[in-house]
C-alpha cells in the first residue's frame, strides 16, 4: 500500500517508477476490442505469438480470477469489476516487475474494493512479484487492518 | 468603435467563441489584419507539413519488417475485411451500374456522330482510366475514411493512445500503419475489380454477346493501356488507397483531448482528403495528357 497526501505527490510516484505498468481509470481498454483481444494483443504484439496461443494465456489469466464470462464483451458492456479485471490482466501479462494500482477508488466506484483487491492479487501473486495499491490517506479505514 | 462585449451580445447566436474571432477580424488594424492572415497560413502550411511527415513515417514504417508481427497482420486482415470484402457485391453492382449506363451514352452518342470506330476507346478512357479510380476514392473515403477519421479521434480524445503506449503497443504499428496498408490494398483492389468489370461491359456494348471481336477489342485496349497509362493508373489507385487512411488518421490525432473536438476533427480530415483526392485526379490527368 502507498498512501498518498494529494495528486502532485501521486504523480511525482509515477514519474518515479517507469518500468512500472499502471492499472488507471485513465488508461482505459481498447474500445473496438474484445476483453479477450485486449488481454492478448500485449504478447501477440511484444512476442509476436500467433493470436490463438495468446488468445489462450489471456483465457488462462481470465480465468484463474473467475471472469472468463467477460472475455467476449466490449468496454461499454463491462461491469466495474469485469473492466477493472482487463485492465489488471492487460498490466499482468506484460510480466513486469511491478504493477501499480492507482485509486481503486476510481476503477471500483460500485464496491467494498480492499477485500476484492485483496483477493484478487492473491489469485495473481505468481504472476507478478510487485503489486503496488496507490490510494489516498483518507480512503485508509476502508481498509482492514494487517 | 463598438466595444467586444456589445458585439458579443448583437452576434449572440453564434456563440461568443466565434463572435470573438469575428470581432478581432473585423475591428483589426491593417497590421493586425496582415499579422492575422500570416499566421493562420503558417498553421494551415504547419498542418499539410505534419500530414506529409506523417505519411513519410507510414512509408518508411511500411517497409520496416518488425512491423509485421501477427497483431498488426490482423488489423491490416480486418482493415481489408471492412473496407473491400463487406462492400464488394453493393460497390461492384454500383460500380457495374453506372459503368454500362456511362459506356451506352458515349457509344450512342458516337453513333449518332458517326464516330462509331472510336466509341470503345472513348469509352473506356472515360470510365476505366477516369472515372471508375476516382468514384472507388470518393466511396472508400466516405464510408471508411470517415469511419477511421471518427474512430482515431475517440481513440485519442479518450487516451486510449496513450494507454496502448503504456502496455508497450506502439500505436503507429499496431493501430495506424495496418489501417493504411489494408486501406490501399482495398482500394487499389477494388479499383481493379471495378475496371476489369467495366472492361467486360464496354465489350457487349459496343460487340454483344459473342466472342469473334475479341482480337479487335484487344487491339484497343493494348491502345490505351500504354506503360505510361498502366503505371499512371496503378500509382493513382495507391496513392488514393493511401490518402483515405491516412489523412483521416492524422486528422484524429490532431484533434485536441476534448469530446467536443471530435466532429471538428472529422470535418477537417474529410476536407483534406476530398482535395488530396481532387489533387491527384487532376495530376494525373495533366500528367497522361497534357
Amino acid at each position: 500500500m502507498i498512501w498518498l497526501a494529494n495528486a502532485a505527490e501521486r504523480q511525482a510516484l509515477i514519474d518515479s517508477l517507469p518500468e512500472a505498468a499502471l492499472v488507471a481509470d485513465d488508461l482505459p481498454l481498447r474500445a473496438n476490442l474484445s476483453v479477450l483481444e485486449n488481454i492478448a494483443i500485449v504478447p501477440q504484439y511484444r512476442q509476436n505469438l500467433s493470436y490463438q496461443d495468446a488468445a489462450d494465456r489471456a483465457w488462462a489469466l481470465l480465468a484463474r480470477l473467475g471472469q472468463t464470462g467477460c472475455a467476449l464483451k466490449r468496454d461499454p458492456d463491462l461491469s466495474c469489476v469485469e473492466r477493472f479485471t482487463a485492465k489488471l490482466l492487460r498490466a499482468v501479462i506484460q510480466q513486469p516487475p511491478i504493477i501499480l494500482i492507482d485509486r481503486p477508488a476510481l476503477l471500483l466506484p460500485d464496491i467494498h474494493y480492499p477485500p476484492f483487491l485483496e483477493a484478487t492479487l492473491q489469485a495473481l501473486a505468481g504472476d507478478c512479484e510487485d503489486f503496488r495499491i496507490l490510494d489516498y490517506a483518507w480512503n485508509a479505514p476502508l481498509y482492514a487492518p494487517r | 468603435m463598438v466595444s467586444p462585449a456589445s458585439f458579443y451580445k448583437i452576434a449572440g447566436g453564434i456563440g461568443v467563441r466565434h463572435a470573438r474571432i469575428i470581432y478581432h477580424w473585423v475591428m483589426a488594424t491593417p497590421q493586425q489584419f496582415l499579422t492575422r492572415v500570416g499566421s493562420s497560413t503558417l498553421g494551415w502550411l504547419q498542418a499539410w507539413g505534419r500530414v506529409l511527415g506523417f505519411g513519410a513515417r507510414v512509408l518508411v514504417e511500411t517497409f520496416t519488417p518488425a512491423v509485421y508481427n501477427s497483431a498488426s497482420r490482423s488489423v491490416v486482415l480486418k482493415q481489408i475485411y471492412f473496407t473491400a470484402w463487406q462492400i464488394l457485391p453493393g460497390f461492384l453492382l454500383f460500380a457495374a451500374l453506372l459503368s454500362y449506363v456511362i459506356i451506352q451514352i458515349v457509344v450512342t452518342t458516337a453513333r449518332n456522330y458517326g464516330l462509331s470506330d472510336f466509341a470503345l476507346e472513348v469509352s473506356v478512357r472515360v470510365v476505366v482510366l477516369e472515372t471508375l479510380p476516382l468514384l472507388t476514392a470518393l466511396f472508400i473515403a466516405l464510408r471508411s475514411g470517415a469511419a477511421i477519421n471518427t474512430e482515431v479521434a475517440l481513440m485519442n480524445i479518450n487516451n486510449e493512445i496513450r494507454a496502448l503506449e503504456d502496455a508497450g503497443v506502439d500505436p503507429m504499428r499496431f493501430e495506424f500503419i495496418p489501417r493504411v496498408i489494408g486501406g490501399a490494398i482495398s482500394v487499389y483492389t477494388l479499383t481493379l475489380l471495378s475496371c476489369i468489370l467495366a472492361l467486360i461491359l464496354a465489350y457487349v456494348a459496343v460487340y454483344g454477346l459473342q466472342p469473334w471481336s475479341l482480337p479487335d477489342f484487344s487491339r484497343v485496349i493494348a491502345r490505351i493501356f500504354t506503360p505510361t497509362a498502366f503505371l499512371t493508373l496503378t500509382l493513382k489507385s495507391l496513392l488514393f488507397g493511401l490518402a483515405v487512411t491516412l489523412i483521416p488518421i492524422r486528422a484524429g490525432l490532431e484533434a485536441p483531448r476534448m469530446m467536443f473536438f471530435a466532429p471538428i476533427a472529422v470535418l477537417r480530415g474529410m476536407v483534406r482528403l476530398f482535395f488530396v483526392i481532387m489533387f491527384i485526379e487532376v495530376a494525373s490527368l495533366a500528367l497522361v495528357y497534357m
